[in-house]
């Protein structure tokens, strides 16, 4: 039976030279002493999205797979993934094992009629079970063969080798090649890509020359705030139930095309899955670019890009607060955010049109005037005066958006003398 | 877009005539353009500027969002207008003064449209995959995305500023991608009076000297990028009756390119041939020299076990020879890929009558006779028929066709030309049936 392959979570630091083991000046151990230099790197602080990712993900205790080219460090991330979550490292190469190495082997005893024939579990799966928590990382899926495949991804998915169940304590990831790249045709069913957060692992140009130079990045690692758990809960609950109250037709929806087989799509399962993920991600603190990584992973990019966008939404300040206080009222930076907060300020007015919320509203434009561009307010401005009752003055904020006038009026003439000229309209503008 | 007076050339120049002159007389207000660079110039004309960015609103309206989501970022050193890879959006005092605000609003849509189409990552990979780095690659891409959007974004309410360049300056079709653009193009005659056009670095992924980099303020990160990308395609699909029809298959494609044939034909045939039954497996067939070690154990054993793979082509007059040998061609290397030898893989020509199955390796200059209609039903049939039964069958075809009623018992892969639906002549109740689900199917072309 081929040994499996088990990595130290640190490697031993090299120290310098075997000087006092070898006699010096042999060959080998100047060898030894400039390997020893090479190895000499320090590592530098730097904020890495696609490890932050898996690191929720392995923490949510969801199966995970990554995709990458070889040599690309996956490996090395593991590594460094082993150590912050302080387990050990099991890497089994798939490729070089055989079905049976992950099924159990059979093994013919005396009477197997009535005894049956047990699966005997390889070492690597006894000692993980021994030890009752590690990272088994199941390396080169995709170079295996169709039948080493099926044996591992009952491993992964049910977490059973032979007649071995792994303890809960035991954190499973897995690599494969993209199937344009592999050398054979691996490719997940849609029903096993569905049990799945897919990560795409890429290098970083810079982050590989300056690693080459001596200089290895150090990912801060996502760490769980004990405090923030419940509303990480409550909030992860709201989006998803909120988004799919929203758009039910996402709630399932098999892959069509020849593109996105293999690849993740949604379904209550992986809903389930994106839900634990965004609890996850909001109690680490985790940054919209980690939580996208692992949305999109897991549900796809449209709905994931959905969701994630209805997550903006819920970040845009909540439009009765802005009327109850337009002078000190917070609009986000981002010009189209600030349009869509102004856009449901006028929607919160029309819903229920009242004189004081509709000058209420005036005032929330005029605090966008003066702290932010112009041409925003001109729709919502539009939308607003629109919703005037015939017995409401016209409050003197509006007096401070003439520039929003003077502005939409320009831009006006400038739509008309380009009409003009293309010969669609004949007349010239009423101007004043 | 065009101007300024101080890019650096990629190489002397003997003429360097800017379309656009810079001390020009500016029809906008206050006195003269101003210093380009450096110096208390003239300020900035926000007005004038954001109202050329409600222009392009109001003309084009379901790129709103990615309009407003722009900052705005003075720079007196850009000869322009510019954006870099994170939505800022970097202005010239004088090129807003000496610009009409319609020919602003086209300018607007322009810049937008290139972080829209994600130019400054395709650029970038552009250069990658073919090792072209270097100002003069710059220009070259900056001039490939700008034929690219310029040839479908002006007109209906939009001017097209001037000197803007087209693909019919190079005599280049319309409508194609940037990539195809700097694939067919030198571009070399094009150089000497566009020196200047720089879009900046979210034209073409190169970084300038004004770019506030990452970390700045305002910029958005590439989840927020993605997030109003991915608003103004939903915006489009939702409405597709607002946007022209370049715009529309932007959205469509943006969030799920379609993939190069070969690579789905490849991946299709791949996962055909490897499938349980054919291919590198175990099996329990042979003992495991393994299990001479191991008393009382069972061990699988690793077999070979090559595809055979028939390929039935459709040879009816419908589909150009060019087609069919580049596709067969693709289908030939994959197999060998595969594992498949040479012998194993074998071609059926098939038009109303199936012809016999032809060994690969005879068949260097395989005749493919044909012409008429198509029933690849003899064709499937003849496949089967052949001794040994092939593994995967690859048919090659435009789709005009009538398919078995019953899908065959081994692996299909239908390599499809696709066609716009047209009425067979003579016989108007004629209609052609879709690939079957039971094959995977692959358009092709």
């Amino acid at each position: 039976m081929t040994p499996s392959t088990l990595l130290p979570t640190h490697a031993t630091a090299p120290g310098l030279s075997g000087s006092a083991t070898a006699p010096t000046g042999t060959r080998l151990a100047v060898a030894g002493d400039l390997l020893n230099l090479l190895r000499a790197t320090t590592t530098e602080s730097r904020p890495d999205e696609q490890l932050e990712a898996l690191t929720l993900a392995v923490s949510a205790d969801l199966p995970v797979l990554l995709w990458g080219e070889p040599g690309i460090g996956k490996t090395a991330a593991l590594t460094q993934l082993a150590g912050s979550l302080d387990l050990p490292l099991t890497t089994v190469i798939a490729s070089v094992h055989e079905p049976t190495d992950f099924s159990g082997l059979p093994i013919v005893g005396d009477d197997p009629e009535v005894r049956g024939v047990p699966m005997a579990p390889p070492q690597w799966a006894v000692e993980l079970v021994r030890a009752g928590r590690g990272l088994l990382f199941l390396d080169e899926l995709s170079t295996a063969t169709p039948a080493v495949q099926a044996a591992l991804l009952r491993v992964v998915l049910e977490r059973r080798v032979g007649a071995l169940q792994l303890p809960s304590g035991v954190r499973i990831v897995a690599a494969a090649n993209p199937s344009a790249s592999a050398a054979d045709g691996w490719e997940l069913s849609p029903p096993l890509a569905n049990r799945f957060v897919h990560l795409y692992w890429t290098h970083d140009r810079e982050v590989v020359v300056r690693g080459l130079g001596g200089v290895w990045p150090r990912a801060e690692l996502p760490s769980l705030a004990p405090e923030r758990l419940p509303e990480a809960v409550a909030f992860a609950r709201r989006a998803v139930c909120g988004f799919l109250e929203a758009r039910p037709t996402l709630i399932h929806r098999l892959p069509s095309t020849e593109t996105r087989r293999g690849g993740a799509w949604p379904s209550p399962r992986s809903w389930e899955a994106a839900l634990t993920l965004l609890a996850f991600g909001t109690a680490a603190s985790a940054s919209r670019e980690v939580l996208a990584l692992l949305v999109r992973g897991t549900v796809g990019d449209g709905p994931g890009l959905e969701l994630l966008a209805h997550l903006d939404r819920m970040d845009l300040p909540d439009p009765e607060t802005l009327l109850a206080d337009p002078p000190s009222a917070e609009l986000p930076a981002r010009g189209d955010l600030r349009q869509a907060a102004l856009e449901a300020v006028v929607a919160a007015v029309g819903a229920r049109p009242e004189r004081p919320r509709w000058e209420a509203g005036w005032a929330v434009l005029v605090r966008a005037l003066e702290t932010g561009a112009p041409d925003l307010l001109v729709a919502p401005a539009t939308a607003l005066a629109s919703l005037r009752r015939d017995d409401w003055e016209v409050p003197e904020a509006v007096e401070r958006l003439v520039a929003v006038i003077g502005l939409a009026r320009r831009a006006d003439q400038s739509v008309h003398r380009v009409a003009v000229a293309d010969g669609t309209v004949r007349t010239t503008p009423a101007r004043r | 877009m065009s101007g300024g007076t101080e890019r650096p050339l990629p190489r002397p120049m003997a003429r360097p005539a800017p379309p656009r002159p810079v001390a020009d007389t500016a029809p906008g207000p206050a006195g003269g353009s101003g210093t380009v660079h450096g110096g208390p110039g003239l300020p900035l004309d926000r007005e004038k500027l954001l109202a050329g960015r409600l222009h392009a609103v109001k003309v084009r309206p379901y790129l709103a969002g990615a309009l407003f989501a722009l900052h705005v970022v003075e720079d007196r050193s850009v000869p322009t207008m510019a954006v870099d890879a994170h939505w800022r959006v970097y202005v010239s005092p004088g090129f807003v003064a000496r610009t009409p605000v319609e020919e602003l609003a086209g300018v607007w849509v322009h810049e937008v449209s290139h972080l829209l189409r994600d130019h400054h990552e395709r650029g970038e990979r552009y250069g990658r995959e073919h090792e072209e780095y270097g100002p003069r690659e710059r220009l070259r891409r900056n001039i490939a995305a700008d034929f690219e959007i310029n040839d479908d974004i002006y007109g209906d309410g939009l001017p097209m500023p001037t000197g803007v360049v087209l693909p019919s300056l190079l005599k280049l079709p319309d409508g194609l991608l940037m990539e195809e653009y700097l694939r067919t193009a030198s571009m070399s005659g094009l150089t000497g009076n566009l020196t200047w056009l720089d879009c900046g670095s979210g034209a073409d992924g190169q970084v300038r000297r004004w770019d506030r980099g990452a970390g700045g303020a305002h910029g958005l990160s590439r989840q927020q990028r993605d997030a109003v990308r991915f608003r103004v395609a939903e915006g489009i699909r939702g409405r597709p009756g607002n946007a022209p029809e370049g715009w529309r298959r932007w959205a469509d494609e943006v969030f799920h390119p379609p993939q190069p044939w070969r690579r789905l034909l490849g991946a299709a045939i791949h996962s055909a041939a490897s499938a349980p039954g054919v291919g590198e497996n175990h099996s329990y067939r042979r003992p495991s020299r393994r299990s001479a070690g191991l008393r009382g154990v069972l061990l699988p054993s690793l077999r070979r076990m090559p595809p055979r793979v028939c390929v039935v082509i459709d040879t009816s007059g419908s589909v150009s020879d060019a087609e069919l040998g580049s596709a067969l061609l693709e289908v030939a290397a994959i197999s060998r890929a595969v594992g498949g030898r040479r012998d194993l893989v074998s071609v059926i020509s098939c038009d109303a009558a199936a012809g016999i199955a032809v060994p690969l390796c005879r068949a260097e200059g395989i005749e493919l006779l044909g012409g008429g209609g198509t029933d690849l039903r003899s064709g499937f049939a003849r496949a089967l028929r052949s001794r040994p039964r092939p593994d995967v069958v690859v048919a090659l075809t435009d789709g005009q066709t009538p398919w078995p009623a019953v899908a065959p018992p081994c692996r299909t892969v239908v390599g499809l030309f696709p066609r716009p639906a047209r009425e067979a002549e003579g016989d108007p109740d004629y209609v052609p049936d879709t690939p079957p689900p039971w094959a995977r199917t692959v358009t092709i072309g």
